[in-house]
């Protein structure tokens, strides 16, 4: 496999796209073919001319990509910035890139099951590997959108995935696609056949607090009752806030202290974070919250998250190399992409670069990193009543590695 | 029956036995049924109080969260400000300060927007230096909203910063510089260099959440001083700088009019030394002619004549020996000084020529009872010099010297190697040369006004001639004397190797 990742911060998306991508193609043997682009950037870059730039340097390979409050280098992290991943993948590998537009109108389960459809489009026969997908960080209810890819992906399809995100604002997040800036979408990598290794983890690092409480009465990702009180009173309770004043505070709250679902047999709870406070006391989450689920108000301190990071990096090098066990490990190039959750970011503040630096210390100071903060993350879990299925996360860091 | 009856006995007895045991037993069980409900209670409670202390836990966390995002805006707000500092101080250009407040750095004190203005003192309008986030139409709407221009002048005449937070009261003034400026939160602060015109500097956001404090308020005031000060030092260097320039360019333009005069007298005294060269020529040719015709006379081939002729050919003849050397004098200074005369030099014997010369003045040196001594130490002896043009000096300072000197007087040559070069010293114990003549006797046609010249003849092109000719070879000449205590001349001449 050929790897090649180009990082900018220059202002002009012109000159952002030709360094980034000069720098990207230096990995590239000469006259080697690109097969797919990972473009992540920070929101002022968002913009066509960034990706009709760097699409006319791409002799036609696909372009994928997605906006973020900053993005993650083998250097550090940038608020403002550009970062390309090249990619030519070995022979008989297999690849494909779908979109589905207008997710609001569609719904998000039609959305998810027509960007499955359209990624098996041509390949039922191949073997499938692995899925990657971007969406659209303020989609209200992205489980769905989970839910209708594997409809027709399969439910225990391993896929990993990031919400794309802007700079805090909740204003509006851009995914791309080739020459376009899309948003109300998703994007969609479909990869298999060839001999293409990868390993991933996911973790939070967030701990339950207080007793554990039942939700008696929730819709999807509206949770109206949690111990047939209305949902909200929990938050109120605990952060000892009116509705007013929690709803101003929302955002902060939301991503320090989310909800955690209990998941038996998982070691960690999966997390929710609130989108709006409604005004018959209902909350409304970003994924899925079943009826009956045992939840807790969850806590993260600075240490926890970045154990986290380094079991997720641990797990992550483990499903790469298992496999594989005997081949001796510098023969295998690889990179790691990461979808990192901007609420990490906001707990780690100064020491978020320290996430970098366990993934480094991991793989190699050298290893071609390529990773975006998110409003949500997509990734399987790992117990066995679950069977491996992927559920919508918040909070996360989700690494994925891919070797060949 | 009795069986029957002691039967039931037995039973009745047994049914109350386990009437009994049965109450015993449920007794109990009550008990340890009440011992597990105080448990659970006790447990229940516990879980309360836990959640209780959770609740503490969150809003404490909360808290510790809030003052560290405080925290870690200011110690970015600081970070960033000395970064800015740095720049902003070191810039000595003053179009150059305003652009070292970057956007990057702005949104890392929190603000995406920013302009700044100096008032124009002649116009009286406030005049924009930067503008971040602002569009050409927005700027125009700013510059031309005429109420601003007083808030400002009181900012500047007070010394005093405003931010959205500490215009709370003022909901008038407040929401117009929201509404103007498009921004949720600001800080103005003034700008006052000691030196020029003063302005000020505007910052804001239009992110809802940012809510300004005093430590904002705070960090903008610095800035504002930084950038005042900042503008001082750019015009206080740009006030020294003018004027070295000017300084220069007078300079210049002196040194350029010097040259050009310069050149002119270069001019006047080459077309000088020319007329001298063609007149001595033109003087020498009848100077010959007179002084043959009057050798002629006086052998008395063309007859006899009466003693009073042949005194007065006599009179011509030597005038005409006179004019001759002062012509040849002349001749010779006006080809050294033209270049036209090459010095021919060559390694010489310097005690050799001192010897020599010695000699030749030997006799007037008896007739006037002037002892003469040399020193030449042997590492001074090898000079580089023309041979006949050095002769010409020492005879000209030994024979000055001799003419100056009275009977039983001394006239001494000493010479010592410098650096290169061999000095000569020619003392006497002659009448000395006044201070205010010493620099003039170099100069042609000088004589210095003492008895002695009065009576003696020369021409006053001695030393001129001695001066050139020194000078041709690299040396150079000067003369230590005073009155009543005899002179020394000394010269330097390249030491031959």
């Amino acid at each position: 496999m050929d790897i090649g990742v180009g990082l900018s911060i220059e202002k002009d998306p012109i000159l952002a796209a030709k360094e980034a991508f000069r720098l990207a193609k230096i990995n590239i043997l000469p006259g080697q073919r690109i097969d797919l682009a990972i473009v992540f950037s920070s929101i002022d870059l968002a913009c066509t001319t960034l990706l009709k730039t760097i699409s006319d340097s791409l002799e036609g390979a696909p372009l994928v990509g997605a906006s973020g409050a900053a993005i993650i280098s083998n250097k550090g992290i940038f608020k403002h910035g550009l970062i390309i991943l090249l990619l030519g993948f070995p022979k008989g590998a297999y690849l494909n890139t779908a979109s589905v537009k207008d997710i609001k109108a569609k719904t998000t389960i039609r959305a998810g099951e027509e960007l499955g459809e359209k990624l098996l489009y041509g390949c039922r026969d191949t073997r499938r590997d692995l899925s990657i997908i971007f969406s659209d960080g303020l989609i209200d209810d992205s489980s769905r959108l989970i839910d209708g890819l594997q409809e027709r992906l399969g439910r225990s399809f391993p896929l990993v995935g990031g919400s794309a995100s802007d700079n805090l604002r909740f204003l509006r997040t851009y995914l791309y696609l080739n020459r376009e800036v899309l948003t109300d979408a998703c994007i969609g990598v479909l990869l298999g056949g060839g001999k293409i290794n990868f390993g991933m983890g996911i973790k939070h690092g967030w701990k339950p607090l207080g007793k554990p409480r039942k939700v008696t009465l929730s819709k999807g990702n509206i949770v109206f009752e949690i111990d047939e009180q209305p949902a909200v009173k929990l938050y109120e309770e605990y952060l000892a806030l009116g509705l007013s004043e929690l709803k101003k505070q929302l955002k902060h709250i939301s991503i320090l202290y989310p909800l955690g679902i209990y998941l038996p047999g998982e070691d960690e709870y999966l997390l929710r974070n609130i989108v709006s406070v409604e005004n018959n006391g209902a909350l409304r989450f970003q994924g899925d919250v079943p009826e009956d689920s045992l939840v807790r108000l969850m806590i993260g301190t600075k240490e926890s998250c970045l154990s986290a990071t380094r079991q997720a990096t641990a797990e992550t090098k483990m499903g790469l190399y298992g496999p594989i066990f005997n081949v001796a490990k510098k023969e295998i190039k690889y990179f790691v992409l990461v979808f990192d959750s901007i609420s990490r970011y906001m707990l780690l503040r100064r020491e978020a670069t320290k996430e970098v630096e366990i993934i480094k210390e991991a793989f190699g100071k050298d290893t071609p990193i390529i990773g975006l903060y998110t409003y949500g993350e997509q990734a399987p879990l790992k117990a066995i009543n679950y069977r491996g299925r992927a559920y919508f996360h918040n909070q996360t860091i989700t690494i994925l590695a891919i070797g060949g | 029956m009795a069986f029957k009856e002691s039967l039931i006995n037995l039973i009745g007895a047994i049914g109350v036995v386990a009437v009994i045991y049965l109450v015993i037993s449920i007794v109990l069980k009550m008990e340890k049924l009440k011992q597990f409900q105080a448990e659970v209670d006790k447990l229940k409670k516990s879980l309360d109080e836990m959640d209780e202390q959770a609740k503490l836990i969150v809003r404490t966390d909360m808290e510790l969260n809030k003052t560290q995002e405080e925290l870690d805006k200011k110690m970015t707000g600081l970070y960033t400000l000395q970064k800015l500092s740095r720049a902003i101080t070191t810039t000595l250009e003053e179009n150059q300060i305003f652009k070292m407040v970057k956007p990057d750095y702005l949104e890392d004190l929190g603000f995406e927007k920013a302009c700044a203005f100096l008032l124009s003192e002649k116009e009286k309008v406030f005049v924009p230096q930067i503008n971040i986030g602002y569009l050409q139409q927005d700027m125009e709407i700013i510059k031309s909203a005429p109420d601003l221009t007083d808030v400002y002048l009181s900012l500047i005449k007070n010394e005093k910063t405003i931010s959205s937070s500490s215009l709370r009261q003022n909901i008038l003034l407040n929401d117009k510089i929201r509404r103007i400026f498009k921004v949720n939160s600001f800080v103005i602060s003034p700008l006052l260099p000691k030196e020029g015109n003063k302005g000020v500097l505007f910052v804001g956001t239009e992110n809802e959440e940012t809510l300004i404090n005093e430590g904002d308020e705070e960090l903008i005031t610095i800035l504002a001083n930084q950038l005042g000060q900042a503008l001082e030092n750019a015009r206080l260097f740009e006030k020294t700088w003018r004027a070295q320039h000017d300084l220069e360019k007078k300079v210049e333009e002196r040194t350029r009019e010097l040259t050009h005069v310069l050149e002119e007298v270069k001019i006047i005294s080459k077309r000088k030394t020319d007329f001298i060269s063609s007149v001595s020529h033109e003087l020498r040719t009848p100077l010959t002619s007179i002084k043959g015709y009057a050798s002629i006379l006086l052998t008395g081939k063309l007859g006899n004549m009466p003693s009073e002729i042949k005194e007065r050919l006599d009179k011509i003849n030597r005038h005409s020996d006179e004019l001759a050397h002062l012509v040849n004098d002349l001749l010779d200074i006006a080809r050294i000084e033209s270049g036209r005369m090459i010095m021919k030099k060559e390694a010489l014997n310097l005690k050799g020529i001192v010897e020599e010369v010695l000699d030749l003045l030997s006799v007037q040196l008896k007739e006037r009872q002037v002892e003469s001594s040399f020193n030449i130490p042997e590492e001074a002896n090898a000079i580089l010099a023309d041979r006949s043009q050095i002769e010409r000096v020492f005879i000209n300072i030994v024979g000055n010297a001799l003419k100056f000197t009275p009977a039983q007087g001394k006239i001494s040559i000493m010479a010592h190697k410098l650096d290169g070069a061999v000095q000569l010293d020619i003392s006497d114990t002659g009448c000395g040369i006044p201070e205010e003549a010493q620099e003039k006797i170099f100069e042609e046609f000088y004589r210095v006004d003492n008895a002695i010249n009065q009576e003696v003849k020369g021409t006053g092109l001695g030393l001129a001639l001695v001066k050139h000719i020194i000078e041709a070879h690299n040396g150079k000449i000067w003369v230590k004397s005073k009155v009543g205590s005899g002179s020394t001349f000394s010269f330097t001449i390249p030491q031959a190797t």
